[in-house]
């Protein structure tokens, strides 16, 4: 019985850092890149903004609501029969 | 009769689910002030409707888990059946009704506790005194996580644990990489993150505990003869459950909102995201993985690892501690007056014993609503300064008395 349960919740421990932990940091970067971006106010130098920075940003934010989006797909899929997959590492629905 | 008051207590057993736990997804949110106290509850609520009628999986095992009423398809145990299932009708009653009492007590204290521990605690209470120490199901047969120890126990010492290192390692993460942020321009994006992560945790949370309650009704109802179908749960009950959950949700249970959203940790916005994030990959991965953790004990450790993160800032032990212990008497308080409540209404028997029983239920209820006006928190006042050893909402009845009857 601790046995099972010792591989359950390392298991549990492994993906939630991975995903817990790693999108508020993905978030973060998007949040630094966007200050970057503005520059000024935003920024503890106060330099000057860099445009690019702002694309940058916005393609980490996409990328933590794409993560997010994945997560709705597993509580979703779950009460609908299906599981998500991700065998081919691009989640796919697969029924149980 | 009595199968209406199971129904009836089971409905308001879910209600206690819903507004117990609003706290755990929105009061990081509320204390940072990302989302206005009312918004949060009403998104809190709409997201728990939405995800108890997502949670289409049958939930009809869930007293498996602990107890032995059902055999594993679903179906009632034959010898708790005479009379109109009266006995498992019983069982279920005084169980839920430890379980509504025991989320009632810890809201007047303002402490968050498991609302499926406190089911769970009211059912193996009301089993024993029904069917002795071995209606319980212990540990299962050892061949998979099961039963009071592997289903309730160890995770709840694990749960928050993992939650908190998660958080821990989240928050400390997110204020490396935005060091050179200015603190205002970091603050307003996270409030952003903070709503998303948050929104995610309310609707893991209603697919999660609403399915309890219906899995709970329905079994009441086969018990007594008016449903027979073991693979679904009729379409009212789903209703039922999910209005209630909501009903639950948007009420607030203020008083907890406070103890995790000012009490235990100064929370500020990218903190408040790296809680929630934890604490919905953690309920979320422990769920897919097919072991359910409980959401209160994942939130309070997401926000104590949130403070542990960031460097000087003071985490509350004393707070942490009576909440620790709350936790640890959750399954036995919750048992016993599960456990009373069977011998009381049993022991005199007829419609007598249950209705006496519910008359408990509907004045200890009065009695906490009643002594929670003496220092009522609520939406405008759940984020004032947190005082130091103060109990909940004492340190607001001091100094804002006027609005009060509001």
């Amino acid at each position: 019985m601790f046995q099972l349960f010792g591989v359950a919740i390392s298991q549990v421990v492994a993906i939630s850092i991975l995903v817990g932990a790693g999108l508020p940091a993905l978030f973060a970067f998007g949040i630094r890149a966007l200050a970057a971006g503005a520059g000024g106010n935003a920024e503890v130098s106060g330099a000057v903004g860099k445009p690019a920075m702002k694309v940058l940003a916005w393609v980490l934010f996409a990328l933590v609501l794409a993560v997010i989006a994945v997560g709705l797909a597993v509580i979703v899929s779950s009460g609908f029969g299906y599981k998500v997959s991700f065998e081919h590492f691009f989640p796919t629905f697969i029924e149980k | 009769m009595l199968l209406i008051l199971v129904i009836g207590t089971a409905i308001a057993f879910d209600f206690t689910n819903g507004f117990h736990d609003t706290g755990n997804a929105m009061a990081t949110s509320i204390a940072t002030g990302a989302l206005r106290p009312k918004v949060a509850v009403g998104l809190s609520a709409i997201l728990n409707l939405i995800g108890a009628f997502l949670s289409v999986e049958v939930a009809l095992t869930v007293t498996n888990a602990v107890v032995r009423l059902q055999t594993s398809s679903g179906a009632p145990n034959p010898e708790l059946l005479v009379n109109n299932g009266h006995e498992l009708l019983m069982i279920v009653f005084c169980g839920l009704i430890g379980g509504i009492l025991w989320n009632l007590l810890t809201w007047l204290l303002g402490l968050p506790s498991s609302s499926s521990h406190a089911l769970f605690g009211g059912l193996i209470g009301s089993t024993m005194a029904a069917l002795g120490l071995g209606g319980v199901n212990w540990m299962g047969d050892g061949t998979k996580l099961d039963g009071v120890l592997g289903k309730v126990i160890m995770p709840a010492f694990a749960s928050p644990v993992v939650a908190a290192l998660v958080a821990t390692i989240g928050t400390w993460l997110v204020f490396r990489i935005t060091a050179g942020v200015a603190e205002r321009y970091a603050e307003t994006g996270f409030r952003w993150g903070q709503i998303g992560t948050a929104s995610l945790v309310s609707l893991a949370h209603g697919t999660n505990d609403a399915q309890k309650t219906m899995g709970v009704i329905t079994l009441a109802l086969i018990a007594y003869g008016s449903w027979t179908d073991t693979t679904d749960v009729p379409l009212w009950v789903k209703f039922a459950c999910a209005i209630a959950i909501a009903a639950g949700t948007y009420t607030g249970g203020w008083r907890i909102i406070r103890t995790l959203g000012k009490g235990l940790v100064e929370i500020s916005s990218p903190q408040g995201m790296a809680a929630e994030a934890s604490s919905a990959a953690v309920i979320l991965t422990s769920s897919h993985l097919g072991f359910a953790l409980s959401t209160t004990h994942v939130a309070t450790g997401s926000i104590l690892g949130s403070g542990l993160g960031k460097k000087g800032a003071e985490v509350r032990w004393g707070v942490a501690m009576r909440m620790v212990l709350a936790w640890f008497i959750t399954l036995p308080a919750a048992g016993l007056v599960g456990a009373v409540c069977f011998w009381l209404g049993n022991g005199i028997g007829g419609f007598v014993g249950p209705l006496l029983v519910f008359a408990l239920l509907l004045g200890l209820t009065g009695w906490m609503v009643a002594h929670s006006r003496k220092s009522a928190v609520h939406a405008g006042n759940v984020n004032e300064d947190w005082q130091p050893d103060a109990k909940p909402g004492a340190s607001i009845a001091a100094n804002d008395t006027a609005d009060l009857k509001a």
